[in-house]
């Protein structure tokens, strides 16, 4: 999280407070901040329990066990044990994108890494907390429960489709 | 609220507990708070602009582009604004609950976390150099429909 975000965001903000300002006066300025922090308050203490569970997942997984079973299955066991990896590797795409260039490099197929980068992105476990906390179970339920089914099937389909091209994929990548 | 304040706090319980066994708790603890105080600046703004959207008069904006009545229009705009969200999921889920307690529909909500989540262009730009641009077009493109057909399955469904 660089601070080039921080500042995006307090740019968007002050636009916002600006506007708010336009069109109710000052009273409306200090009311979106008011209803801010009520609705931060609101959440307060769920996004305290997020950032626990998140930062004791993050103590317990060890990504060194995880990238030496992931290669270990063959078709759909090695697909979910793929996508499991995936779900289960905290941390930003400058984390879990080295990781699987380090699977590519050691013989991990077109389908295996297509399922872990996609379960990170849609099952991420360290992350639903965070998501229960700030988007509310409804929308985090439904979400994830849609989204269930997506890593090992869009994993087969990229093995189905583009398997053959794993070794000029490998040729492409800096070892 | 409190149901998911429960739901959380078991979680942590359960973890905390595993975590203390492996003796990891103290690090765990230690990670948190640090995710939290590199964070913590990041999301006192993005409160801020939640309680902006909340009490500013847009117009029906939201709605109108997406909201519940919004179709397909609605879900692909989600789609492609997903793709163009930056930063993390302290800055993101904000913005979105931001969108959806203003009135955005569920379909489009479930969009744009499932297109931010799969498709973000802040991601594809650590992708690119690491796994080549041959495996960033395959993985890229066989999600690129997924945001759209779950958002429109969650607004035929729960909207």
């Amino acid at each position: 999280m660089g601070d080039r975000t921080l500042w995006a965001l307090a740019a968007v903000a002050l636009l916002l407070a600006g506007v708010a300002w336009a069109q109710g006066g000052v009273s409306t300025a200090v009311a979106g901040l008011v209803e801010g922090g009520r609705l931060l308050w609101l959440v307060a203490l769920q996004l305290l329990l997020a950032f626990l569970i998140a930062g004791l997942a993050q103590a317990l997984v060890d990504e060194a066990a995880i990238a030496r079973w992931l290669g270990r299955g063959t078709g759909w066991r090695g697909l979910f044990l793929a996508s499991l990896g995936g779900a289960l590797v905290p941390g930003g795409p400058y984390v879990y994108y080295p990781l699987a260039a380090s699977l590519l490099a050691s013989g991990a197929s077109v389908g295996v890494l297509v399922a872990f980068v996609t379960a990170k992105n849609l099952w991420a476990f360290s992350r639903l907390p965070l998501e229960f906390a700030l988007l509310g179970r409804e929308l985090t339920l439904i979400r994830f429960v849609l989204t269930l089914v997506f890593p090992p099937l869009l994993g087969a389909l990229a093995e189905l489709l583009f398997g053959g091209l794993v070794e000029r994929i490998r040729a492409e990548v800096p070892q | 609220m409190t149901e998911a304040n429960l739901i959380l706090g078991v979680v942590a319980a359960i973890l905390l507990v595993y975590a203390a066994r492996r003796g990891k708790a103290g690090e765990g603890v230690r990670i948190g708070a640090l995710l939290l105080r590199r964070t913590a600046a990041v999301l006192l703004v993005a409160f801020a602009i939640i309680g902006y959207v909340n009490v500013m008069e847009t117009g029906g904006l939201i709605q109108r582009w997406i909201g519940p009545d919004s179709g397909w229009s609605g879900l692909l705009l989600a789609a492609l604004a997903g793709m163009l969200l930056p930063g993390g999921p302290y800055v993101v889920f904000p913005l979105i609950a931001a969108l959806y307690l203003g009135g955005a529909g569920i379909g489009p909500a479930v969009v744009l976390v499932t297109s931010w989540a799969m498709l973000a262009l802040i991601s594809v730009a650590f992708e690119l150099p690491l796994m080549g641009w041959r495996f960033t077009l395959i993985r890229w493109g066989v999600g690129l429909p997924v945001p759209i057909l779950v958002g429109a399955v969650a607004q035929a469904v729960w909207g």
